[in-house]
Order: structure tokens, then C-alpha cells, then sequence
């Protein structure tokens, strides 16, 4: 009996799926706990882990934010997760479509252990900005990261909001409400009511130049509205925790803005989308990480559509 | 994070045969071609984006009514479709140069060829890194695009200057559909919607009529070169795949 005992350990040990080292998380409230993302460039390094990503644990059930950017990563949360509580995830939230932020999801379409499978929930527009992207994002994940991206899919959400939706963990509610076309047309935040904290998404980078998809105008719309909301604590889709978001959201503005401004400005100059990459928010260069790289992106973005103002 | 670049079309094998020995062996059979150091060309080395690559060629060679670059082939070896526009010019032109934007499906080599008025062909290449955009996400609303379809704005850049080079610079309306990117709705494939005829004149005469595939972005820009007799009329006239044509023309000069 011990021997059979000892086997049935080794097999378990053996056969345990991927024994990934769990991400470092901080807790940063009560039951809130984030993995910060590295700030690495998709064309540089790209690890698959640079995305804040993390869980809120109630009473009865865990909620997981985003998965990272590889099924590798959403795996390593999930070892995380279970250093923290044995608690089942019922829920896992997509803040929106990017790949750094949902690739993970394939980690978790599963249940672990007892119950059921957790529900997959994002906004309304996210099953089909998937469907839309799926082919590229895939193929580009692989080209990023080899091996590292075997098991990754992007998987739709099976429960959507439409503009509001409340779960339930236990004791502990969280408000999701879906905006407008903004950082892409697909951003839920997540509001714990419990300890005041925000999940942004990627409507809010901290110190990483905010990367453009959307809509310009809708994320400067939804940056204001942002600043009305009571929070004491912002988890952003990119860089530190803060309890001053509005700080942070000004910050933001003024790059975006900044940002809509020059390119136009270039444009109406008649500089070119090549000389205006240079020139557009170069008064911005200083207050952000991977400027160069990301600004160029955004003004290859912007300025064929701003030609058609 | 993460800029959108969709790419419609299925994986395909990452290590594949260099494609230009069999390129050039459809487009130009039995020519030599000569490398061409006077053929200089304005290219991202990475490309922020895939959809749209600023990409722009200027030639070195005489513009004479009976010595001149009669054609330049635009060429991106790992499209789906390589050939992205063939601009055929004039001595009036002033210059063969152009500067566009084109799609890039994934890193490659784009072959610039040009044809001189008796018959040479010289070529060089360059290499743009582009992250899969062969197409865009096309999430837009598609009766508005499709009401938009053909419009153009068509300026110079600096007063008329009469028997110089002038700049012209043409932007057009238009998604300039692939037929490579997914229809949601029917799980196929939207059909293929496209310029595929860009004919600038000045007082009658062309100066720069481009053959343009899906190579060339959406919303198509081009700026070229021609060169005025005087005061006159720079008329533009597109045609589609579905063979509708659309036309524009601004007095210039006057």
C-alpha cells in the first residue's frame, strides 16, 4: 500500500501540467492581487508578459483580469493564484482584445479541481474583434515567440457586457462596465467595490507610451469620464498600481492629445507620414518608456486617418 | 498594447524558398536585369505598420523625349499578391518618382524595376521588417466605406512653377479589399474591391498612369512629379475592379 502510495505521488508529480514557477503577484488590497508586466517593446523582446494581469478573491470565488499574453504566462497566474487561495475561478475577465492581455485565456477554459469551468466575459464587440484578428495575432505570436507560444489561442468570451454587468464572488461585487471605442472598441473596466479598486484595462498607461487603436478622441472622451470615478486605488493595463489616477489620467491626455495635435499639425504642413513620425509628440519623448517605438506606431496609425478629417 | 495589425490570411509556412528568381522570371522572361545604384529608394528597415509603409522610389536618369523611364514595377516578393503597382511615366513627368504606401504581409524584400525607353531594365531591392498587415482588421462600417469609395484630394505642394518639376500629391478614398480578408458573417471572404487604375494627366498629356493591385494600402496616397507648360488642368481618373470610374481635376496656375 505505501509502495502503491509513493507511485501514485510520482505519477501525480510526473503528470502535473506544466509546473510553471507562478508569477510574482503583489497583493495591493485586501484580496487584490497583480502581476505588474514588463515594459518590453512587441518587436524587441517580447516575452508574452507585459500586460498588468491579476485576480480579486471573494468569499466564495475568484475573478482572474486579463491573462497575459501566452498560455505560458496565464498558466504561471494560475500557479500564482493557487499559492494564493483554492478557491474556484468562476469568473475571467478580458479587459479587451490585445494579445498581450488574452492569449492566456487558453490556460483557463478549463476548471482546476472541483466545479465548473470558469465563464470567459468581455465586451460585447469582443467575440468578433477576435474572429477578426485571430489569424494575425496567432501568426505574429508565433513569430514573437517560437515555442513559447505553443497552447496559446484566443478564446471569445462566453458571457459579453453590453455597458454593465455585476458579479459576484461572494461578498464582494464587481462592477464591469463596457465604453465606447476608445484604447481599442472592445475595453471593459472592473470596479471592486469592496476596496475601491479600478481596473483600467489598457484606458490607462502608466509610464509605458500609451499605444493607439481605437478611437483618439473616444479615448480622450473616456479618459475624462475616467476622472470622475471614485477610486481609491488604479490597477492600468501597464505600469505601477497608483492611488492617484488622476494624475496618472492627465498625464495620459496630455500625450494623446499632444499626440492628435502634431499630426494634424504635420499634415496640414504637408510633411510627410515619415517626417511627421519624427516630429509628433517629441515633446512628450521624455516622460515615457519605449517612445520611439510606440509613438511611430501610433502616428503610422493615425496619420492616414487624420488626412481625412 | 499592441498596435492592430490583422492579417486575414491563414498561417502559412515560415521558411519558404526565396520567391524572386521565379518572380522575375514571370514578369520579365529572358531580361537582364542591371542593378541600378541611380534608382534610390525611401523605406522603413521595420515598419510600424504593415498596412500602411511609407515607400518611395526616386530615379536618376534622363527625362528626354526620346531617353526617359518609361515604366517602374513595384514588386513585394512575400505578398500574396507581389506585384503592388506598375507607374508608367512620361518625359513630362520631369522624373520617375513616386512616394506611396503598401502593404507588407510579413518581412520581405520589394524589388523596384524600371523600364527605360529602349528597353533596359534596372533593378534594386530593399528589405522592410513588417509585422503581419496584409490587410487591416476591416471592422469598419462598411455602407459608409462604401459610399466614400472614390473620393480624391489632389494638391500641389508649392505655386505652379512653370518647366520645373511640380509636386502633386493625390490621396483617394477607397478600402482597396484584398478579397484575402474574412467576411464574418458568411465565414468566407470579402470579395476583393480595389483601384486598379490611377491616370493623372496635365492639359490632356499623362504624366503618371499607375497600375495599382492590393499591394498599394487603403486610402491610397501618391505624390509624383510633372512638369507644366503653363497654366492648365491636372485631371486624375480612377478605375476599380468593378470597372467604375471616378474623376477629379484642379486648375493649377491660373
Amino acid at each position: 500500500m505505501r509502495r502503491l502510495c509513493a507511485l501514485t505521488l510520482l505519477l501525480a508529480v510526473a503528470c502535473a501540467p506544466l509546473a510553471a514557477a507562478p508569477l510574482h503577484v503583489d497583493k495591493v488590497a485586501p484580496g487584490v492581487y497583480v502581476h505588474i508586466g514588463q515594459h518590453k517593446d512587441v518587436d524587441d523582446g517580447y516575452n508574452g508578459d507585459i500586460a498588468n494581469i491579476g485576480f480579486i478573491v471573494g468569499d466564495d470565488a475568484v475573478a482572474v483580469i486579463d491573462t497575459g499574453g501566452s498560455y505560458a504566462t496565464g498558466m504561471a497566474l494560475k500557479e500564482a493564484l493557487r499559492t494564493v487561495t483554492q478557491l474556484p475561478i468562476r469568473y475571467v475577465i478580458n479587459t479587451h482584445g490585445h494579445p498581450d492581455h488574452v492569449f492566456g485565456n487558453a490556460a483557463f477554459v478549463r476548471a482546476d479541481g472541483a466545479g465548473q469551468a470558469p465563464q470567459l466575459i468581455g465586451h460585447a464587440r469582443l467575440p468578433r474583434a477576435l474572429a477578426l484578428r485571430r489569424d494575425g495575432y496567432l501568426r505574429n505570436l508565433k513569430k514573437q515567440l517560437g515555442d513559447g507560444a505553443e497552447k496559446s489561442d484566443l478564446i471569445a468570451p462566453t458571457l459579453t457586457v453590453q455597458d454593465r454587468l455585476t458579479l459576484d464572488l461572494g461578498h464582494r461585487t464587481l462592477e464591469l462596465t463596457a465604453w465606447p471605442d476608445a484604447h481599442t472598441d472592445t475595453d471593459v473596466t472592473v470596479f471592486d467595490s469592496a476596496t475601491g479598486t479600478l481596473w483600467t484595462g489598457d484606458l490607462l498607461f502608466i509610464d509605458r507610451t500609451p499605444a493607439v487603436d481605437g478611437n483618439v478622441n473616444g479615448w480622450l472622451a473616456a479618459t475624462r469620464q475616467l476622472k470622475q470615478l471614485p477610486a481609491a486605488m488604479v490597477v492600468p493595463g501597464h505600469g505601477p498600481v497608483t492611488r492617484d489616477k488622476n494624475l496618472a489620467l492627465d498625464r495620459q491626455a496630455a500625450y494623446l492629445s499632444t499626440l492628435v495635435r502634431d499630426v494634424r499639425e504635420g499634415i496640414r504642413r504637408g510633411d510627410d507620414m515619415t517626417a511627421t513620425m519624427t516630429t509628433a509628440a517629441a515633446s512628450e519623448r521624455g516622460r515615457w518608456q519605449l517612445f520611439d517605438a510606440v509613438n511611430r506606431r501610433n502616428v503610422n496609425l493615425l496619420y492616414p486617418r487624420l488626412e481625412w478629417e | 498594447m499592441l498596435a492592430a495589425s490583422a492579417c486575414p490570411i491563414a498561417a502559412t509556412a515560415q521558411a519558404v524558398a526565396d520567391p524572386w528568381p521565379a518572380l522575375q522570371t514571370s514578369l520579365f522572361p529572358g531580361k537582364k536585369l542591371e542593378p541600378a545604384p541611380f534608382i534610390h529608394v525611401t523605406a522603413p528597415t521595420r515598419a510600424a505598420s504593415g498596412d500602411q509603409v511609407p515607400f518611395a522610389f526616386a530615379i536618376d536618369h534622363p527625362m528626354t523625349a526620346n531617353n526617359y523611364i518609361k515604366s517602374v514595377t513595384l514588386l513585394v516578393d512575400a505578398n500574396p499578391v507581389p506585384l503592388a503597382a506598375v507607374f508608367h511615366f512620361a518625359p513630362e513627368s520631369g522624373k520617375a518618382e513616386i512616394s506611396t504606401r503598401i502593404r507588407f504581409d510579413t518581412d520581405s524584400p520589394v524589388h523596384v524595376v524600371a523600364e527605360s525607353s529602349d528597353g533596359k531594365l534596372y533593378v534594386t531591392a530593399v528589405t522592410v521588417k513588417a509585422s503581419g498587415g496584409c490587410g487591416g482588421s476591416v471592422s469598419g462600417d462598411d455602407p459608409a466605406v462604401m459610399a466614400a469609395a472614390g473620393k480624391m484630394k489632389m494638391a500641389l505642394g508649392a505655386p505652379l512653377r512653370v518647366g520645373a518639376i511640380n509636386k502633386a500629391r493625390l490621396l483617394i478614398r477607397h478600402p482597396m479589399y484584398t478579397g484575402l480578408q474574412r467576411n464574418l458573417t458568411t465565414n468566407g471572404f470579402r470579395p476583393a474591391y480595389f483601384i486598379q487604375k490611377v491616370a493623372v494627366s496635365y492639359n490632356g498629356k499623362p504624366v503618371m498612369v499607375a497600375d495599382t493591385s492590393i499591394g498599394i494600402s487603403e486610402n491610397p496616397t501618391l505624390e509624383f512629379g510633372f512638369v507644366p507648360d503653363g497654366p492648365g488642368a491636372l485631371t486624375a481618373v480612377l478605375e476599380d475592379n468593378t470597372g467604375a470610374t471616378y474623376r477629379q481635376s484642379i486648375d493649377v496656375g491660373g
